[in-house]
C-alpha cells in the first residue's frame, strides 16, 4: 500500500499488539485509516443527506405527481412530457438561455479588459481597485433593490438616456427591454467578481516572458496576443465555465425586480422550479424541471473539473 | 511592460477613475435617495445632496419591521454555520491530505461532484427533507444544510497538500495525538487558508437568500436579506425607507470587505470551483 506510515516510533506498539483482542484496529496502520474516516465523516455524512440523497429524491419525485398533501403518486415520464409540451417551459429555458450568455459573453470580454488595466502600472492602485470592486460587495438583494429602482420610469437610466438625447425605455414593462436591463445589472455586479479571478492569472504569468517578448521585439498587443493569451488560457476557460454555472443559477434578483415578467420574459429555470414546486405545489413537476437545469449545470461543472485536473496548479 | 507617462497615460488614467465612480453612481443613488423626503425622489435636476437630509427616514424604516431581530439570526446563523463549516471542512481536508486509507481519491470526488448541486436546483428536495426533520422554522434548518458545502474541504486540502508530510509525522512520534497534531500544528500552518474560508463563508451566508426564503415563514426567524425583501415587497413605493433599509444592510459586508480586504480577494480568486 502507497504511504504505509509505520514508523519506528510505531514498531514495539505494533509488535505489542499481536495476539491481542482486536488486532485490526490496534495496528498502526489501522488505527491511521481508521482516524482518516473519523475525521472525514462528519462532512461526508452532511453531504450525503443534503446533497446526495436531495439528489436522488429529485430523481424520484420527477416520476411522481405530488402536491404535499397526499403521498406521491407514481406517474412514470408524465412529468416530462409535460414539460416538453409547456410553453412556459420553452419560454423559461429560451430567457435562461438569453440571459446567460447574453452576459457571460460581455463579461467574458469587459472583466479581462479591467484585469488588463490593473495589471498596468497605476496611481493609486488599491483604492482604485477596490473602487471597482464595490458593485461585487453589495448584498444581492440590495443590488437587486437599487436595480429595480434605476429601472423605474423615471429612474437613472432613463434620465441618463434623456440626457444624452435618447428615449425612455420602459424596462419593466417591455418585453424586449427587460433582458436587457437584467444583462446589464448582472455585468454592473459579475464583472468586478471575475476581474479579480482574471487578475490573479495574470499575476501568475512571470514578468521574464514579457522580458524575453520585449526583446524579441513584441511589445503592446503583440506581446498580449503572444505572451498574455496563451499563458492565461486556463483563467480564460475557467471564467468561462464558472460565469455560465453562475448566471444559470440566477434567483433573487429576477425575483425581487420583476417576479418573472412581464407575460414571463424573465422567468429564469430556478424561478420556474420555485413557482411549480412552491406556488402551485406541483412538486414532481418541478423536480422534473430540476432535473433539467442540474442536467445544464453538470455538463458545465464537469467540463470545469476536466480543467481544473489539466490545470498544473489544482 | 512600458511605463509610459505621458498624456496619454494621464488621459488612460483618468478614464479609469471615471468609471470606476460612474460604476458607483447606482450606490450613490441608493444613499442619496435614503435621505429625501418622499415627494423629490425622482426630482429634477437629481439632487445628489438633499437639502436638508432627512435623517429620519433611518429610524422610521428601522422601526417598521423588527430589522434588530434579522440581525441578531444572521449574526447567529452566519457564526454557525461559519463555525462548523471551517471546523468540519478543515478536518475533511486533513484527512483526505494527511491519511491514507481505501477509497479515499473515490470519496474525494464524490465531494468534489456536490459542488455541482446548488440550492437553486435542488430546492424541492432539500426542503423536504428539512420538513421530514421537522426543521422548517429553526435555526437548525437554517445552519445544518447551509454547513454542507464542499468548497471548503476542496480548499483546506490544497494548503494542506502543500506541507510536508515528514512535519506531520514529527508531531505524531512526539505523541501530539491525532486531534492535537491537527490544532497544533496544522492548523496555526495554515491560518491565512483558514481565515480565508472563514471570510468566505460568512460572507456567503449572511447573503444566503434562496434557502432561508424557502424554509422560513415565521417573521422572528428571519434573516436579514429576507426581511429587506419583505420590505421591499410591503412598500414599494416609499422608496426613500426602502433606500434607508438598504443601506444599512449593506454596512455589514462592506466593513467585513474593507477589514478583510486580502482574505476576501483570495477567497473569490480561488473560488473557481465554488461557483
Amino acid at each position: 500500500m502507497v504511504g504505509l506510515r509505520t514508523t519506528p516510533a510505531d514498531m514495539p506498539a505494533k509488535a505489542r499488539d499481536v495476539g491481542r483482542a482486536r488486532p485490526w484496529l490496534r495496528s498502526a496502520e489501522a488505527r491511521h485509516q481508521a482516524w482518516g474516516y473519523l475525521f472525514l465523516a462528519p462532512m461526508f455524512l452532511l453531504l450525503v443527506v443534503f446533497k446526495f440523497v436531495p439528489m436522488l429524491q429529485a430523481f424520484y419525485l420527477s416520476l411522481t405527481s405530488y402536491d404535499l398533501l397526499s403521498p406521491p403518486r407514481f406517474v412514470g415520464l408524465r412529468n416530462y412530457a409535460t414539460l416538453l409540451q409547456d410553453p412556459l417551459f420553452h419560454q423559461s429555458v429560451g430567457v435562461t438561455a438569453y440571459y446567460v450568455f447574453g452576459t457571460c459573453v460581455l463579461i467574458w470580454f469587459v472583466s479581462l479588459g479591467m484585469a488588463l488595466i490593473f495589471n498596468a502600472p497605476l496611481p493609486a492602485k488599491n483604492v482604485l481597485r477596490t473602487i471597482y470592486f464595490i458593485p461585487a460587495i453589495v448584498p444581492v438583494v440590495v443590488y437587486a433593490i437599487i436595480w429595480l429602482f434605476l429601472f423605474h420610469p423615471y429612474g437613472l437610466l432613463n434620465v441618463a438616456l434623456h440626457a444624452i438625447g435618447l428615449p425612455a425605455v420602459q424596462w419593466l414593462s417591455d418585453t424586449r427591454a427587460v433582458l436587457p436591463g437584467f444583462i446589464l445589472s448582472s455585468l454592473w455586479r459579475f464583472a468586478p467578481y471575475f476581474m479579480i479571478i482574471y487578475l490573479a492569472g495574470l499575476q501568475s504569468i512571470p514578468l521574464e516572458y514579457y522580458e524575453a517578448a520585449a526583446i524579441d521585439g513584441a511589445a503592446g498587443a503583440q506581446a498580449f496576443r503572444c505572451v498574455t493569451l496563451p499563458l492565461l488560457r486556463p483563467t480564460i476557460l475557467l471564467v468561462v465555465v464558472v460565469s455560465i454555472i453562475l448566471m444559470s443559477k440566477v434567483f433573487t434578483n429576477v425575483l425581487i425586480i420583476t417576479g418573472g415578467g412581464p407575460a414571463g420574459a424573465t422567468r429564469v429555470l430556478s424561478l420556474f422550479i420555485y413557482q411549480t414546486g412552491f406556488q402551485y405545489f406541483k412538486m414532481g413537476l418541478a423536480s422534473a424541471a430540476s432535473i433539467f437545469l442540474l442536467f445544464g449545470t453538470m455538463t458545465f461543472t464537469l467540463l470545469q473539473l476536466r480543467l481544473f485536473r489539466d490545470d498544473p496548479r489544482g | 511592460m512600458a511605463r509610459r507617462f505621458g498624456l496619454l497615460y494621464w488621459l488612460g488614467v483618468l478614464l479609469v477613475a471615471a468609471w470606476g465612480l460612474v460604476q458607483l453612481v447606482p450606490i450613490l443613488w441608493m444613499i442619496s435617495t435614503s435621505l429625501k423626503p418622499l415627494n423629490q425622489i425622482f426630482a429634477l435636476p437629481i439632487q445628489w445632496i438633499p437639502r436638508p437630509p432627512q435623517w429620519s427616514n433611518y429610524p422610521q424604516a428601522w422601526n417598521e419591521f423588527p430589522f434588530a431581530r434579522y440581525f441578531v439570526n444572521s449574526f447567529i446563523v452566519s457564526a454557525s454555520v461559519t463555525v462548523l463549516n471551517v471546523f468540519l471542512a478543515g478536518l475533511a481536508g486533513y484527512s483526505l491530505s494527511k491519511y491514507r486509507y481505501f477509497g479515499q481519491r473515490a470519496l474525494f470526488i464524490a465531494i468534489l461532484s456536490t459542488l455541482m448541486l446548488p440550492i437553486e436546483v435542488l430546492m424541492v428536495p432539500t426542503f423536504l427533507i428539512a420538513k421530514t426533520f421537522g426543521w422548517l422554522n429553526t435555526y437548525q434548518g437554517l445552519v445544518i444544510p447551509a454547513v454542507a458545502d464542499a468548497f471548503g474541504v476542496f480548499l483546506m486540502r490544497q494548503f494542506m497538500l502543500g506541507l510536508p508530510d515528514s512535519l506531520v509525522e514529527a508531531a505524531r512520534i512526539d505523541g501530539a495525538g491525532e486531534l492535537g497534531t491537527y490544532f497544533r500544528i496544522v492548523v496555526p500552518l495554515i491560518w491565512p487558508a483558514v481565515l480565508t474560508l472563514a471570510i468566505f463563508t460568512w460572507r456567503e451566508t449572511w447573503d444566503a437568500f434562496v434557502w432561508p426564503f424557502i424554509i422560513i415563514s415565521e417573521d422572528s426567524l428571519r434573516t436579514v436579506p429576507i426581511g429587506l425583501q419583505r420590505f421591499q415587497e410591503q412598500y414599494v413605493t416609499t422608496y426613500n425607507s426602502v433606500m434607508a433599509i438598504s443601506t444599512i444592510a449593506m454596512i455589514p459586508l462592506v466593513l467585513l470587505f474593507f477589514f478583510f480586504q486580502r482574505a476576501f480577494i483570495r477567497g473569490i480568486a480561488l473560488s473557481g470551483l465554488k461557483e
